[in-house]
């Protein structure tokens, strides 16, 4: 479980607060979905909790254990990182998935290591591909390699930046399905950011809202309403229900 | 089941091995030209210090610092460069560009300029322009001086926590701040100084001397052994920093400290032997083609064929000076320039800047 209270943050002295005061809880197994527009502080809130920035104030707790002041070693053994924009530096897929467990082997890679590389790979279907370099893969196919090296961390939570960004329906699916599964039978805790409400419906366990810095309200799926999202977004939908699912339809009665 | 991974390790090492014999075969084959036209015979019987008193000191005192200056120079040139351009995110970055050289320049010019110091050449007729002083303070200046223009490079970008983009262009400010000052000493300087100076700043693997190469030797053997165990925490910078911080990397700590060593790489190879430009940009960026990025193969390789690359260019500024040696930094560039080219015209041209 991770606990969140009154988290700020800043870029840098004279500006301005781009987180103010978060406070969530984000439980084992459990999908949690960051929504927000754009510049609402979602990278940033993720960022910090991956100790990538130092916030002003505030605290991360980790089962208890201060996430912030962790070891940089510890601290990737508990949470671990699919950025928005994915970047691999020309390695193989099996070095790429093996870079993520660094923080265990330092300087030289062990058997150890690599016999979990494998077992990533199996797992994600990557095999095939071991060999391959990161920069002949498909859109898809990078965001799963990306997972896998986030996977080889062996964290208990991930953070999950935009999975869908750039990826078209098929992948979509892949790779939504794939963080389920990893929620539901590992136990992994997953926090991720979507812009589309029906895949955060479909996704998500918890709902956090995000705006000016802050979050506006939280809970399970009955917490989307289109009275909230014109609160955060300012924007019309209409919400139906079919088949016992929510579904968020742009533009609302204007259109 | 691991069959593929063990097959690019023999394939790595298999890369190695030859480029290791590509070195050792071009130095024995550079033991043999020279413009005192010594036969083969005459350049073996003087390997075995059985030539004649002048033969033996050609092939030891000339011939052999020399070929040991351009493997070492240029496994250290090309091997730092490499480490800039992963540390900066940025296929330009290299001693020229982030003002290392400008500011070697500099420093030596003040030593000859201002404090008529001396420096150390055999391939050149200013030998005599040592009054009086140290031959090892030019060397000296130069080195400081470009250690110093880093240390400011890398403090300033500590401001900016370390945005690649602007790292390279705080070397270019500094770089320009630099030559201007070398400008100002130049307009000031006698005409014996001012070509002296001028001289010092041509790449010349000449100058090198036992003493001289074994210093090299010790910074750039250590320095690549470092990178090496480094190996894993540059292939992390390659997935950005946020992604690098996130698995655990202290990035900061990793960039600061192989800047520098890059850095006094650079400065040791160039204060012994002047500016030998392009080096770090021509064989990082065609090992990174062929073999990728990864650095437990490209620094090694990046080092050896910066080896073979400086070999080749001297035994061509030795070929082509007509009796006395072209200076090497003047081919490396030629050579270089069309690189730096593709780098901006090629296809990933994003590397200019991300």
């Amino acid at each position: 479980m991770i606990e969140i209270r009154g988290l700020a943050f800043r870029y840098g002295r004279n500006r301005p607060l781009v987180l103010n005061g978060v406070g969530m809880t984000l439980r084992d197994g459990e999908i949690s979905v960051l929504l927000g527009p754009n510049g609402a502080g979602k990278t940033t809130l993720f960022q910090t909790i991956l100790g990538i920035r130092k916030p002003e104030r505030g605290e991360i707790l980790f089962d208890g254990e201060d996430l912030l002041k962790m070891k940089r070693r510890e601290r990737a053994g508990r949470v671990a990182y699919v950025p928005q924009n994915i970047q691999f530096g020309g390695l193989s897929v099996f070095d790429t998935v093996l870079t993520g467990r660094i923080s265990r082997f330092g300087i030289r890679a062990g058997k150890e290591d690599r016999n979990a590389v494998w077992d990533i790979l199996k797992e994600m279907r990557l095999e095939e591909l071991a060999s391959r370099n990161v920069e002949e893969l498909s859109g898809g196919e990078r965001q799963k390699t990306a997972v896998a090296r986030a996977l080889a961390q062996e964290p208990r939570f991930l953070v999950f930046d935009e999975p869908t960004g750039n990826l078209d329906i098929a992948n979509e699916q892949l790779i939504l399905s794939e963080a389920r599964r990893l929620a539901r039978e590992k136990g992994i805790g997953i926090l991720t950011s979507l812009h589309d409400f029906n895949q955060a419906m479909e996704m998500g366990d918890r709902f956090f809202f995000l705006k000016d810095g802050a979050v506006r309200a939280s809970g399970g799926p009955e917490t989307v309403t289109a009275d909230i999202i014109r609160e955060i977004y300012g924007a019309e939908v209409r919400v139906v229900e079919i088949e016992e699912r929510k579904i968020i339809i742009n533009g609302g009665k204007n259109l | 089941m691991n069959a593929k991974q063990t097959g690019n390790g023999k394939k790595r090492a298999a890369v190695l091995a030859g480029l290791v014999l590509a070195v050792l075969l071009l130095a024995f084959l550079c033991l043999f030209i020279g413009s005192s036209h010594m036969s083969a015979a005459e350049t073996l019987a003087a390997l075995a210090g059985r030539g004649s008193a002048a033969q033996n000191r050609i092939l030891w005192n000339i011939r052999i610092p020399r070929i040991l200056a351009a493997v070492i120079a240029g496994a250290g040139l090309s091997a730092a460069g490499l480490v800039m351009q992963t540390d900066l995110n940025n296929a330009m970055a290299s001693p020229s560009t982030l003002g290392v050289s400008n500011a070697a320049v500099f420093g030596a010019n003040l030593s000859i300029i201002a404090f008529a110091g001396g420096f150390l050449s055999t391939g050149n007729n200013l030998t005599n322009y040592t009054v009086g002083a140290n031959p090892y303070a030019t060397s000296l200046m130069a080195f400081l001086f470009s250690t110093l223009s880093i240390l400011l490079v890398l403090g300033l970008c500590r401001l900016r926590s370390f945005r690649p983009g602007v790292v390279v262009l705080a070397g270019i400010a500094l770089g320009s701040v630099w030559t201007a000052a070398t400008t100002i000493l130049q307009f000031y300087a006698t005409d014996v100084g001012l070509s002296a100076a001028v001289i010092w700043t041509f790449g010349d693997l000449g100058r090198a001397t036992y003493r001289t190469d074994l210093i090299m030797a010790a910074v750039v053997i250590c320095g690549i052994f470092v990178f090496s165990l480094m190996s894993w925490k540059l292939n992390a910078l390659l997935s950005g920093d946020a992604a690098a911080k996130s698995m655990g990397v202290n990035v900061d700590l990793v960039r600061f400290s192989s800047m520098l060593l890059a850095s006094v790489i650079t400065a040791v190879c160039v204060s012994y032997l002047g500016i030998i430009g392009f080096v770090g940009i021509i064989c990082p960026h065609v090992v990174k083609r062929i073999l990728g990025h990864d650095h437990r193969i490209s620094v090694p390789a990046s080092a050896l064929s910066g080896s073979v690359l400086l070999l080749l260019a001297d035994t061509l500024s030795r070929s082509l000076g007509n009796g006395s040696a072209l200076p090497v930094g003047a081919i490396t560039t030629f050579l270089g320039a069309p690189f730096f080219l593709t780098i901006i015209f090629g296809k990933r041209g994003g590397a200019l800047d991300d």
